[in-house]
């Protein structure tokens, strides 16, 4: 595209700071623009719901390794469990420094993919919209043809997406059940049925949302919804994690050959 | 000004490709490769690796690029054996038990003329390592060498590969012919170039903006890789690739460059070429061909490896016990293969 | 010819044991002999429980009688669950409480887990062989 026909394109979009501010808002399809690298501030993947400051499961790596307070991103405030899933939690909350997928390197599901520490990036492209997460290289191919049933349960689901006017929605099915919600042992099961909403309001956030459904853990649906902000740096890209060697010695080291005493 | 702007990537790659050969891709008579909808090359697809080709050419071969008619019609009888071997419906006295999963549940490639995936140098074999590289990869593992697919005892879990520790096959193997799962997927968006390949689960996000690579500190599995374009040639540059990975039993070293090219010069074809510059390594660079046909029904499926590693946990506890009975164990794949019981229809 | 030392029931044949290794890329599953025992062959029967459809490798986890009346939950090996999800076969392929036959050996852990080097129905059909047609009911289901 010639530099006069952009500004002949921008001339016509009614004044907006954002329309100034981008030369596109739209992708090739006509669809908002969701492009980018993008990373959640918060504290979520500690815990989703309120919290304190409160120490880490390991006292050896002081302050740094304790949880920063947060407020909850559970619209409500809590997470409606169902009596002997609440037990559940609190038992793997009690054994979350071994049990946490995030400490073995597991992959993260969804919705945590999307609020852990690490940027991740959206690819819109004809075949899809493509999920890119910088820890430990998940990733999601978010079909939006016609939709498609899951196979097998995965860790990162079968993602059929479609949009709501300005709205992406993402219907994810065929989780396994086995990865957290965060790192305070908040799970559900291979029932689990999430419908995500993104929303790009300006140039710098996304809105996200996740509904979350499992009748066999939650006593009724409940709703994330936090914004996920652009990493502005000016050369941002996702970088490595790959886990697996960080987390061998926490998996493994119990069977490893013993040195001759 | 797209064209001055063409010109000058193309001066500014110029250096690079004096170096390096570049075997020809020529695409089919006629044939003008689509766009995608932002104007560039449309790449996209699924790109399995189903060309059965080795890497190595054997050395009988000589400087021959390709298998003769009779050699090829040879794999292809031989495939055509195995597929009807694969679907045989019944078991039979035909078949063995050993220790590997059921014989039919893999992906078989298909023949191919071409006798070795490295094209260059002219003898299809990986140039000799220089005394650094061997020297590398011997002192590994405190100079027992490189961890293995098949290792000779189960220590810890560094006497197995990266490949069976679920981390990454490399760059290189994970664009290459495997048993099984060999899908990749290529995806494009204004800007970027996306490569996936299945197993285990890489995600190379390629942007084609001309931005630099990232500091020298930054190693990584895959490296750091940037793309532009010539013509209708994505051409992908990786530099930043940590030393855990390689080919042929060398390792990157902070040297290496790889350089990737590819075309889709049929509608169904993609060729390939990856050039491995790694002087401090290798005695020389060496490339790598690979054919892709383009296959719209093959999909991609989610390869949690680590997740579900079961052979880690059973090897090393496998180890142990053997430990305990202090039994010696020396498994050989020849002697303990056995005749199924087939029940009589 | 070789044989196995042991007291074993089972025919060794190197010749079959160097077909199928001439005719396939080299066996580069992970390394299954570090898993499994060459001295301990197994021969399974028993109702299907549940089937892992996980990489590396599928597990399909059986109930098996033992000669004394008890029942063990064995878990067997098999290949990568992406290969027969390609093929038209999903988690729903394989009923819970199918009869399943398989052959194969011992983990060296002692636990009970074997590999599934043959897994077949109780007639001797190949579970999931072929199975291109999703939508036909003969696709790795017992009759």
């Amino acid at each position: 595209m010639t530099a006069a026909a952009v500004f002949a394109m921008l001339a016509m979009i009614p004044s907006s700071g954002w329309a100034q501010a981008t030369k596109a808002t739209k992708t090739f399809d006509g669809h908002p623009d969701l492009g980018g690298i993008w990373q959640y501030m918060g504290t979520a993947n500690w815990d989703l719901q309120d919290h304190p400051a409160e120490p880490g499961p390991m006292w050896q790596t002081g302050a740094i390794g304790a949880v920063p307070a947060g407020q909850s991103v559970v619209e409500g405030g809590d997470i409606p469990y169902l009596p002997a899933a609440a037990a559940k939690k609190k038992q793997n909350f009690d054994n979350r420094r071994t049990q946490d997928p995030e400490a073995k390197c597991y992959l993260p599901g969804i919705p945590r993919a999307n609020y852990m520490p690490y940027p991740f990036q959206i690819v819109q492209s004809p075949r899809g919209i493509l999920f890119v997460y910088e820890y430990a290289t998940a990733n999601r191919m978010v079909n939006m043809g016609k939709p498609q049933e899951a196979g097998s349960d995965t860790w990162m689901g079968t993602n059929n997406g479609h949009w709501e006017g300005d709205t992406l929605i993402v219907d994810v099915t065929g989780l396994n059940g086995l990865a957290w919600f965060d790192r305070a042992g908040d799970f559900a099961s291979s029932k689990l049925h999430v419908v995500e909403r993104f929303t790009r309001p300006d140039p710098y956030h996304l809105n996200y949302e996740a509904t979350v459904e499992d009748p066999s853990v939650f006593s009724r649906p409940w709703k994330i919804s936090l914004p996920l902000y652009k990493r502005m740096e000016k050369n941002a890209q996702l970088l490595e994690f790959k886990c697996v060697e960080f987390a061998e010695e926490l998996l493994y080291g119990q069977f490893k050959k013993q040195p001759a005493k | 000004m797209k064209h001055l702007v063409f010109t000058a990537i193309l001066f500014a790659a110029l250096p690079l490709v004096a170096q390096t050969p570049k075997p020809a891709a020529k695409a089919a008579k006629g044939y003008t490769a689509p766009k995608t909808p932002w104007g560039d090359p449309d790449l996209q697809g699924q790109w399995p690796a189903t060309a059965n080709i080795p890497l190595q050419r054997p050395a009988n071969l000589g400087n021959r690029a390709t298998l003769t008619p009779e050699e090829l019609k040879q794999r292809e009888a031989q495939a055509a054996q195995q597929a009807e071997g694969d679907s045989e419906e019944f078991a039979s006295s035909k078949d063995s038990v050993s220790i590997n999963p059921p014989g039919y549940w893999v992906e078989r490639g298909k023949p191919h003329a071409q006798a070795s995936l490295v094209v260059d140098p002219p003898n299809g074999r990986i140039p000799a390592l220089t005394p650094a590289g061997q020297a590398y990869a011997k002192s590994l593992r405190n100079g027992l060498g490189p961890g293995s697919h098949f290792p000779e005892k189960v220590d810890t879990w560094e006497d197995f590969d990266f490949y069976s520790r679920c981390i990454t096959r490399g760059l290189v193997s994970s664009m290459l012919p495997t048993l099984y799962n060999f899908g990749n997927e290529i995806v494009q968006a204004p800007g970027i170039v996306v490569i996936r390949n299945e197993m285990i689960h890489e995600t190379r996000v390629i942007p084609l903006d001309g931005r630099p690579h990232v500091g020298k500190a930054l190693q990584t599995y895959i490296g750091d890789s940037r793309g532009h374009w010539e013509g209708d040639t994505l051409v992908v540059e990786t530099t930043n690739l940590n030393n855990k990975t390689g080919t042929g039993g060398g390792y990157f070293s902070d040297a290496a460059v790889l350089t990737e090219r590819f075309r889709r010069v049929a509608k169904d074809e993609l060729t390939y070429d990856l050039t491995v510059n790694d002087p401090k390594t290798w005695t020389a660079p060496f490339t790598i061909h690979m054919p892709y046909k383009e296959d719209p029904s093959y999909k991609i499926y989610e390869y949690a490896c680590h997740e579900g590693n079961y052979m880690m946990i059973d090897a090393l506890t496998g180890a142990r016990a053997l430990e305990k009975e202090g039994v010696q164990v020396k498994v050989d794949n020849d002697n303990f293969v056995r005749k199924v019981d087939a029940p009589k229809k | 010819m070789k044989t196995m030392t042991k007291k074993s029931l089972w025919v060794v044949s190197i010749c079959t044991a160097l077909l199928l290794a001439s005719s396939a890329p080299a066996w580069a599953h992970h390394a299954f002999q570090a898993e499994f025992d060459q001295r301990k062959p197994i021969k399974l029967e028993g109702k299907v429980t549940d089937m892992e459809w996980i990489n590396p490798h599928a597990w399909i986890h059986i109930d098996v009688k033992n000669p004394d009346g008890t029942v063990t939950n064995w878990m067997v090996e098999c290949g990568s669950p992406n290969i027969m999800l390609r093929r038209g076969f999903t988690k729903r392929s394989l009923e819970v409480g199918t009869d399943i036959s398989v052959q194969g050996y011992q983990a060296k852990n002692g636990s009970m887990r074997a590999n599934g080097s043959s897994v077949t129905f109780a007639d001797g059909k190949k579970l999931f062989v072929g199975g291109s047609n999703p939508d036909d009911p003969n696709n790795g289901k017992q009759q």
